[in-house]
């Protein structure tokens, strides 16, 4: 649920999820092609502005006949406590069934009409309601977009009727093994804080949340300065900025009693849960320590770190693709595994850098160790030529990741609730040339060099090492 | 339609998010939590508590709103601290156990015991010769004259089968101990006998003089002279 690539990472992490290849953004109509270096300095500018009562608008201007508009609120499972965890995820289900002055057949059909697609997501730490349509048809979008965040119906009838569909989805999910690892992995890497808790929340809130909590959850959230109108494709700033005005210039911004929900620190906990199942075919690992915060300096020889190990997947080219990359190729000529992948999630004061790998039942000892051999590699040994490629391969997936006006608009999103600015292409350009082997080693041995793992691991887990073995992998004798 | 969008396989991966089943709903409120896999049935993955560990923890990683950073390497360090004393502790025991026993091998405490024997010497008159076992062999506690003292002392060495000076032979010069194992062929002399005033050796004719010297007959070397202490005036330890 909620796009596994908006739960996996950041635009980072997810960027790093794929390998796409490079996309040449050709910006200028009418122009054959554009290089590298001319699309990032040509690239349209985010332009910002605040309302009075502090939602931010945010837009980029292509000039595209379609564009992505959506509200992006800084609110997530993270801001959930034991009792409604889940309301947010119960929310955006609900967001879509009609609201004060649309009910849902209306709703509905007012959407169809324009031919647009709304959807939502919720993450962790953001959740989003965007809509793509025809840019003429912004006003319209915006003004839905606002009835749907502000004036939900939330009827009792039909909040009974989503319990079951929520619970369908719940039970749907745990199909997709990837997911539940990884949610796993957060619940277990952060247990005992908001940041353990799974978007979807427990089946038994799923039965009880109430149509009170519901409007809690929103009274206490859905503010103003935590929210981002953001916008892209062919769409003009200050005619957004007006329709900001009009529709959403009633969004409170003042908390009740004062009371700020200001996020606290969540504590990583180095600890491993192994879900067994003998009756599955692959077993889902996923192994990580506490990464940088989306904020900090680290992030970004992180992210080249994580390109250096890559990604691998059975269906690369026909299986003998990605020799290149070191574990791949270990992975290619041992048949050690089905997929891997290193990613970083990154939140406002946390992340998790790990990697996550599927195989069968009688690889998992030596995909294990090899993992964490690359990533010893990566703190005592890594090259010029492998940070090189890294470097590369990152900024073409951050180039290629930008490929619609829906991750434009997503990114945007994400960037002003996280950094406060977009940041541009550009400037990720510059921090990406900067990293040196020597940062990445030094960066990498700062998170990674004998720390506590966290490990989740789901399916024929037999194999798996026991916890003080892979603990004792995360260093290496030597001075 | 929103449900028909979401199996547009581009869009696909933003519009997941929010399926609008439209087909279930005749679907009932159907309590459904438990996912019927290959191997029976699992719980969905959000319902799986993790345990509170708060008992185990350590101090500084209890309370869940402050960072485990910062203390992770103080914590570190002390594991590997406790580690390391422990192992040293350990190496050092496991070396007492082995030399243990593999001293164990060696000489008993009542073999010990006889290695050494303590005579009083009170118990020995002027002039008389006394015979002790020790070591399986006999062993002579003389106490000499002061006659006999000076007389010993006055041979000429130049003329001694064996030379040794009387004082080169004792300690105290009024105690003479010695083996009483003849040199010559192993028998044992008899005190105060023969023509020099100390042992007589009867299997071959030997003579000793009152050092236990070797002046007449076949042996070769006089009287073996142990090691020997005097604790205190009126106790030697021999051995």
């Amino acid at each position: 649920m909620a796009a596994s690539v908006c739960r996996v990472g950041s635009t980072v992490g997810r960027a790093l999820a794929k390998t796409r290849s490079p996309i040449l953004l050709s910006l200028r109509r009418g122009q054959a092609s554009v290089s590298y270096a001319q699309s990032l300095v040509g690239a349209p500018e985010t332009r910002l502005t605040a309302l009075d009562n502090g939602l931010r608008v945010a837009s980029e201007e292509t000039g595209h006949a379609t564009c992505t508009v959506g509200l992006w609120i800084g609110s997530g499972s993270r801001y959930e406590n034991e009792k409604n965890n889940g309301a947010g995820f119960f929310l955006e289900h609900m967001a879509f069934k009609g609201t004060k002055k649309h009910p849902q057949t209306a709703l509905e059909q007012q959407v169809e009409s324009m031919g647009a697609h709304l959807s939502a997501y919720t993450s962790r730490e953001h959740t989003a309601y965007y809509m793509k349509t025809m840019s003429k048809d912004l006003p319209k979008a915006v003004e839905l977009l606002s009835e749907v965040v502000q004036n939900c119906s939330l009827n009792e009838a039909d909040i009974e009727q989503q319990r079951a569909v929520v619970l369908r989805e719940l039970e749907e999910v745990e199909g997709n093994l990837q997911e539940v690892c990884l949610d796993l992995l957060h619940a277990t890497a952060f247990q005992g804080t908001p940041m353990g808790h799974s978007v979807f929340g427990p089946s038994g809130n799923a039965r009880t949340l109430t149509r009170q909590d519901l409007v809690d959850y929103i009274n206490i959230h859905y503010k103003a300065p935590r929210m981002v109108l953001a916008a892209a494709g062919g769409v003009n700033h200050d005619e957004l900025v007006n329709l900001a005005k009009t529709h959403l210039g009633g969004v409170s911004f003042e908390y009740e009693g004062d009371a700020v929900p200001i996020l606290s620190p969540c504590r990583f906990t180095g600890s491993e849960i192994r879900v067994r199942d003998d009756g599955l075919p692959l077993a889902h690992i996923a192994i990580a320590v506490e990464g940088a915060s989306a904020t900090s300096p680290d992030i970004v020889p992180l992210m080249v770190a994580n390109a250096v190990i890559g990604s691998y997947d059975l269906t690369y080219g026909g299986g003998k693709v990605g020799k290149t990359l070191r574990l791949a190729r270990l992975a290619v000529d041992e048949n050690l595994c089905h997929s891997f992948q290193a990613f970083h999630s990154s939140y406002s004061d946390t992340g998790l850098l790990g990697i996550y790998f599927v195989t069968d039942k009688l690889h998992i000892d030596d995909m294990m160790h090899w993992s964490q051999n690359a990533w010893m590699n990566l703190c005592t040994t890594v090259t010029e030529s492998d940070v090189a490629r890294g470097k590369n391969a990152l900024k073409a997936s951050l180039v290629g990741q930008l490929n619609g006006t829906t991750p434009v608009c997503d990114d945007i999103g994400r960037h002003i609730l996280t950094y406060g600015r977009r940041i541009p292409l550009s400037e990720w350009d510059a921090r990406i040339d900067a990293v040196t082997p020597r940062m990445v080693r030094d960066v990498c041995s700062k998170y990674i060099y004998d720390k506590c793992p966290a490990v989740a691991a789901i399916g024929p887990i037999e194999q798996l090492p026991d916890y003080n073995r892979m603990r004792s992998a995360m260093y290496w004798l030597r001075f | 339609m929103m449900s028909i969008a979401a199996r547009n396989g581009v869009l696909s991966s933003y519009l997941q998010a929010t399926k609008h089943a439209v087909k279930n709903l005749g679907f009932g409120a159907k309590d459904v939590a438990a996912t019927a896999g290959p191997a029976g049935i699992r719980l969905a993955h959000t319902d799986v508590r993790i345990p509170d560990f708060s008992d185990y923890r350590r101090t500084d990683v209890i309370d869940p709103n402050k960072s485990s950073q910062d203390s992770s390497e103080g914590r570190r360090v002390f594991s590997y601290l406790v580690t390391g004393a422990t192992t040293v502790v350990g190496v050092y025991a496991a070396k007492t156990v082995v030399t243990q026993f593999v001293s164990s091998m060696s000489a008993s405490a009542d073999v010990l015991a006889l290695s050494k024997i303590e005579i009083k010497l009170s118990d020995i008159p002027e002039g008389k010769n006394m015979t002790f076992k020790w070591r399986g062999k006999p062993l002579f506690v003389r106490h000499r004259t002061e006659k006999e003292i000076s007389a010993e002392a006055d041979v000429n060495i130049a003329e001694l089968r064996d030379p040794q000076h009387d004082k080169d032979r004792v300690i105290n010069p009024s105690w003479v101990i010695v083996l009483g194992v003849c040199t010559h062929l192993g028998c044992v002399p008899i005190a105060n006998a023969g023509d020099f005033g100390g042992y007589y050796c009867p299997c071959h004719g030997s003579h000793y003089d009152a050092s236990g010297r070797i002046r007449k007959g076949p042996a070769p070397l006089n009287l073996e002279v142990p090691y020997y202490e005097f604790p205190d005036d009126e106790t030697v330890v021999v051995g």
